[in-house]
């Protein structure tokens, strides 16, 4: 006899280990980071006590007060400061001319590198799925990028694009041309915005191409073959049989890889650090082409003033809040235009 | 009512219109398809086909799965290419072209109809592609002419998945005709429908078939649907053709037991034989007729209709079980010394009982070879 068992415990008890874990490391720094972006002066730190004296470390390491205390033991609480609650963090970050160059370069990022990698990436994977010969060879090199570190192959970039012996540059000046500064100095000539922004972007679509083109050629595969040959029996031309049977049937991924490439791009970051060697640009000007992620870590990791952790989450939620609205924007469109 | 009184004049209206487009004849000659696996082994999904589909006719192709049909219908088609043989249409060899030159509208087993295009989308399709452009308003009057022929003009602007199966077909069958091919062919084509609406739309493939005078071949594994609707009915097995004819003379008149078992429903008996100095015997020792076949074992067929009590040829059986399906009776008969059992159909009015021996007549029957099949008389 089948019988109805609420087993809601045993439920519980299988996805404990991951509610917990993420309720450690996703859920609480998330609530904490809303609450800490509105408080201004935050900061935090420890008492500590040596037997006769009290103090306060904050989380600089730097003793803020101590006084004289009859007592034993050493680590004694943990306390959190702020002067006020209110909209002070996010004022001054959108005062702060280097949020403001990062939310301009991650937008930049955003609207170059999307739709080249989206359009390419079915470009190519609409001519991997044409050809019969070497198929498997052709998508293993497509897909090896994917496999690839992020960092290593920011470091093949910076040599490739290397001004002094960079493949490149080599290549340019054996087409008669001059070698360009792209992203470190050359001939005197500092890189400009647009040659290091060039060079991010080329890596950016390279790095990003190989996922959406494994996503795009297992989509087209499951696109039934008859509609193709129906089409061949009407003979459409081939640009006809793309706009009208592949990409729309095909729009299911099309939204998918639209929004995560979106979410992704806006989250831009270990690609500028890999290109640039640890910075977020030419040694010229270093935060060029900061990112708003890029921002966010520096506010935590400088430490130089008590407010920054205040703005760090500041400047996280403001990212949140661009590619909710965004996602929400895109979800919307894709209602309307994608056929499932 | 009114309504649908307009669009049955229209339709007899614009037929001369319609038909104007020529039929052509289909000529198969020799036509051959190998497939080869990685292994290396060959499967001859059809071989050395022969057929003459006359011009403006329906012609059924018949078998079981894996007999060659669809890769015949897909070969007519240009989806395959044969691996020898050739394909003519009229006096035009088009074993080489491509599909797209061959004039040929094609209804695919699941319709193929695009699933994020309207109706009128899915049938404008192939006429868009036609080059120099038509003017659209030209587009749409054929496009709504065909959805009238076949009866949907009125779902012109819904999207295929709030098709019912028989409207989604019949589109299929509009976006298949509307470029005015010169030959329709159709897979499977009732396969997806239930019971009811088959029936109703095989008269309807035969409706618009002959109003439009477009020479048709279908592919069934469906006999009763090839035989209600086809001109000519051309039985396959193993690739190779077995029986071409108007159905009602393959059923009577099957030319060996492959096509005498695959037609039929009840399925004929098959019942083990043999012929001795000319006298056509059970294998129990029974003698049923004299016959002109020289001596050897035979396989007798007889269709359960066949079967009579009061005339004909005379059988000893035992009455095995009885039953009563309205107009007839099916009675399940043992003959002595044979495990399966046969099956009679009957007059109701004649009463039974199991366990009875009865003389059961038949007035005809078939002997075929045991070892070929072969029909010896």
């Amino acid at each position: 006899m089948l019988e109805y068992k609420n087993d809601i415990w045993k439920a519980l008890l299988a996805l404990a280990p991951t509610l917990l874990l993420m309720a450690v490391f996703t859920f609480y720094p998330i609530v904490h980071t809303v609450v800490t972006a509105f408080m201004e002066g935050y900061s935090y730190g420890v008492w500590w006590s040596n037997g006769n004296t009290i103090g306060w470390l904050d989380h600089y390491g730097e003793t803020v007060m101590q006084s004289s205390y009859d007592s034993s033991g050493n680590l004694i609480g943990f306390t959190q400061t702020y002067v006020g609650i209110g909209f002070g963090n996010f004022t001054s970050i959108f005062k702060d001319p280097t949020f403001l160059a990062a939310l301009k370069n991650t937008a930049i990022m955003v609207i170059v590198s999307v739709p080249i990698t989206v359009i390419i990436g079915l470009l190519i994977s609409v001519a991997l799925n044409s050809i019969k010969k070497l198929q498997g060879v052709f998508q293993t090199i497509y897909f090896l990028p994917y496999v690839t570190n992020t960092i290593a192959l920011g470091l093949v970039f910076s040599v490739l694009f290397s001004s002094r012996n960079g493949l490149i540059n080599s290549f340019i000046e054996a087409m008669g041309g001059s070698r360009v500064a792209w992203i470190t100095p050359f001939g005197g000539g500092n890189p400009s915005y647009f040659t290091c922004l060039f060079v991010l972007m080329v890596y950016t679509v390279w790095d990003g191409l190989a996922f959406k083109i494994l996503v795009f050629l297992s989509g087209m595969q499951s696109i039934d073959k008859q509609y193709y040959q129906a089409a061949q029996i009407d003979s459409t031309p081939r640009w006809r049989v793309f706009t009208k049977i592949t990409v729309p049937l095909l729009s299911p991924m099309i939204a998918y890889i639209t929004i995560t490439s979106f979410i992704g791009a806006f989250k831009a970051y270990s690609s500028v650090i890999a290109i640039f060697n640890g910075r977020y640009g030419p040694r010229s000007n270093p935060n060029m082409l900061i990112t708003v992620v890029g921002y966010t870590y520096d506010k935590l990791g400088k430490m130089s003033n008590v407010n920054e952790i205040g703005r760090a989450c500041a400047s996280a939620l403001v990212l949140f809040a661009i590619i909710m609205a965004i996602t929400v924007v895109e979800l919307w469109i894709s209602k309307k235009k994608v056929h499932y | 009512m009114e309504t649908e009184q307009k669009i049955e004049e229209t339709v007899v209206q614009e037929t001369p219109k319609t038909s104007e487009q020529q039929s052509v004849e289909v000529r198969l000659e020799g036509l051959s398809k190998v497939f080869v696996d990685s292994t290396k082994k060959e499967t001859k999904a059809v071989w050395d086909f022969n057929v003459v589909i006359p011009a403006g006719k329906l012609i059924g192709l018949l078998g079981p799965s894996g007999c060659g049909k669809s890769t015949t219908l897909y070969m007519i088609a240009g989806l395959h290419k044969p691996s020898g043989g050739k394909i003519f249409f009229g006096e035009d060899d088009v074993t080489f072209m491509p599909p797209e030159k061959r004039g040929i509208g094609l209804v695919f087993q699941n319709y193929a109809l695009f699933p994020h295009l309207t109706v009128k989308q899915n049938i404008l399709f192939p006429l868009e592609n036609i080059r120099p452009k038509m003017p659209k308003e030209q587009m749409l009057a054929m496009a709504q002419e065909m959805a009238e022929l076949v009866h949907i003009g009125d779902l012109m602007d819904r999207k295929p998945a709030q098709l019912s199966g028989g409207q989604q077909q019949r589109v299929a069958i509009a976006r298949a005709l509307v470029k005015k091919p010169k030959v329709l062919l159709l897979d499977e084509p009732l396969s997806n429908l239930d019971a009811r609406l088959r029936l109703q739309t095989r008269e309807e493939i035969r409706r618009i078939q002959k109003e439009t005078g477009i020479t048709t071949v279908f592919v069934t594994h469906d006999q009763e649907e090839a035989m209600s609707i086809s001109d000519e009915i051309v039985v396959m097995n193993y690739g190779v053709q077995q029986q071409k004819d108007e159905p009602q003379k393959v059923y009577e008149e099957p030319v060996n037991l492959f096509v005498a078992k695959f037609l039929g429903n009840p399925p004929i008996n098959v019942i083990d034989g043999i012929v001795e100095n000319k006298q056509l015997k059970l294998i129990n020792g029974q003698v049923l007729d004299h016959v002109d076949i020289e001596d050897q074992p035979v396989s007798i067929g007889i269709r359960p209709e066949f079967f009579s009590l009061d005339d004909g040829l005379k059988m000893d059986v035992y009455v095995d079980m009885v039953e009563h399906i309205g107009r007839d009776t099916m009675a399940l008969c043992k003959i002595e010394g044979y495990e399966n059992t046969v099956r009679a159909i009957i007059p109701s009015y004649k009463k039974l009982e199991a366990n009875q021996l009865i003389k059961i007549g038949f007035r005809r029957y078939f002997v075929f070879n045991k070892e070929t099949g072969e029909r010896l008389k």
